[in-house]
């Protein structure tokens, strides 16, 4: 890895930490997702030595997102007590490191369960299971305000968390269709037409929890759940429609994010969140999450198109996971017909 | 026997996946390379079967014109349904079919429209259906 990268960071980490000492070794990028450059490497200061991330944005970003939402959604929910990474350090200037980043501790030890694997959890999927959907559950139930998060974006009136969502990804699907999409057109009409129930508390909404943003050791704990950088104010809802969706759900719809079955997720959802997971509401947001995958991976395509963002994730997932979500929406919504 | 595309492509991808990833010490090279040598196992895939989705597709989007055009009250939207059930794929290019089916998407977009705001239930239906097969003839395979 760069050794300009790894003077520049050890540089900057010096100054922020007061460590005058402190020196950057093994830096090396590991897999992050296609929105940020990700990077595992050690600190040395003082005779003692820690393991740490480096999340640097990219020189084009897929989803665009306020750089310190996922820095700030870390702080607040690592004082809540949920497993997140600690946060170390956010820069949003560009003269240390040429763009904006962050560094937070790394979680040792721990794997992340691919989308693409059968059964990712094996005989810890149950356990898994229980503590993911109540994990979402105490993000949903946690007050915004208490988190010091209440200037996030999204809908502050929770008559407004579907208009302003669907606004959201109506405008990415505008900007970056590549050719008409007429699922996606006609699943946004559909929301349109048949809007859910007010929010039933305005809270903060991860974005993209699910499957594959967490961290899980070899005894089934979940030692960290990852990429807050969508996260936003919302309805609640709209998290536990995205968790629940097919495409995260290994092959097995009835098992969701491929752990516990449904019912049993969507209640303990609503034990540890203190909500209900009123069934049309949850339907509305369960439709949404497949319109706001389609726009992700419109995107996706798109950015793969125009070379703005060659990762090979981008062109996987602007096709494999747009003609999966296509399919989903057409046998939903063609099944209300 | 010459090899086609589609066996060259498929056989980088297991050579890339099989035989080079595993060896790469550099964990990001490795999740990389896996994701490229998938996306090449979809082409050699697309290679055999690409023409093929988007000739049957203009076909049903054409056929779904030509059956509901004929019942439309709206003058100009039938005749413009009309006129696309009439066109043909004169060209087996990906790049021809392509601009073939976007504008066909187009006219499908507009028929959709109108059949839900006229509350046509039967027609929206038909309409679903045509939309699921496309859906389902798109689906990319993981295995």
């Amino acid at each position: 890895m760069s050794d300009a990268l790894s003077l520049a960071l050890a540089e900057y980490l010096a100054k922020k930490l007061e460590a005058s000492d402190l020196t950057v070794h093994d830096l090396a990028r590991i897999p992050g997702g296609a929105s940020r450059e990700t990077y595992r490497f050690i600190a040395r200061s003082g005779g003692r030595e820690r393991r740490l991330i480096l999340r640097r944005d990219p020189t084009a970003s897929l989803i665009e997102t306020e750089r310190s939402t996922e820095y700030r959604a870390y702080e607040a929910f690592h004082k809540l007590g949920l497993p997140v990474p600690e946060p170390i350090a956010l820069e949003l200037g560009v003269s240390a490191l040429e763009r904006p980043f962050f560094v937070m501790a790394e979680v040792e030890n721990a794997f992340v369960g691919s989308i693409l694997a059968p059964d990712p959890y094996g005989a810890h999927r149950d356990k898994i299971g229980q503590q993911f959907w109540s994990n979402l559950g105490r993000i949903a139930g946690a007050d915004p305000g208490a988190l010091g998060l209440a200037d996030f974006d999204g809908a502050k009136d929770a008559r407004e968390c579907w208009r302003h969502e669907l606004a959201r990804w109506e405008k990415v699907i505008d900007e970056d269709e590549g050719e008409p999409e007429p699922i996606a057109r006609a699943a946004i009409r559909w929301l349109k037409r048949n809007p859910p129930a007010p929010a039933q508390k305005i809270a903060v909404v991860h974005g993209d929890y699910r499957s594959g943003n967490f961290l899980y050791d070899l005894n089934g704990d979940i030692r960290a759940i990852l990429d807050w950088e969508m996260a936003h104010l919302g309805d609640p809802l709209e998290d536990l429609g995205w968790a629940l969706d097919p495409l995260w759900a290994h092959h097995d719809p009835s098992r969701p994010a491929g752990t516990i079955p449904r019912a049993e997720a969507i209640s303990l959802w609503e034990t540890t969140s203190g909500l209900k997971a009123d069934p049309e509401a949850l339907f509305w947001w369960e439709i949404f999450a497949s319109v706001k995958g389609l726009a992700i991976w419109i995107s996706a395509a798109h950015e793969y198109a125009t070379h703005r963002n060659d990762d090979p994730v981008n062109a996987f997932s602007g096709w494999y996971c747009l003609a999966y979500h296509n399919k989903v929406l057409a046998e939903r919504l063609g099944a209300l017909a | 026997m010459k090899p086609e595309a589609g066996d060259i492509l498929g056989t980088a991808a297991d050579q890339l996946m099989g035989q080079i990833a595993p060896n790469l010490n550099a964990n990001y090279l490795q999740g990389s390379l896996a994701v490229q040598a998938l996306l090449l196992k979809f082409a050699a895939r697309e290679y055999e079967r690409g023409a093929d989705i988007r000739f049957a597709e203009n076909a049903d989007m054409r056929a779904l014109f030509a059956e509901l055009a004929p019942n439309i009250g709206d003058a100009g939207l039938r005749a413009q349904l009309t006129t696309a059930a009439s066109t043909t794929d004169t060209s087996f290019a990906i790049s021809a079919l392509n601009a073939a089916n976007a504008e066909l998407r187009r006219h499908l977009i507009a028929l959709q429209v109108h059949m839900e705001d006229l509350g046509d239930r039967a027609a929206q239906k038909r309409i679903w259906d045509a939309l699921n097969v496309m859906a389902a003839r798109r689906v990319v395979s993981l295995f």
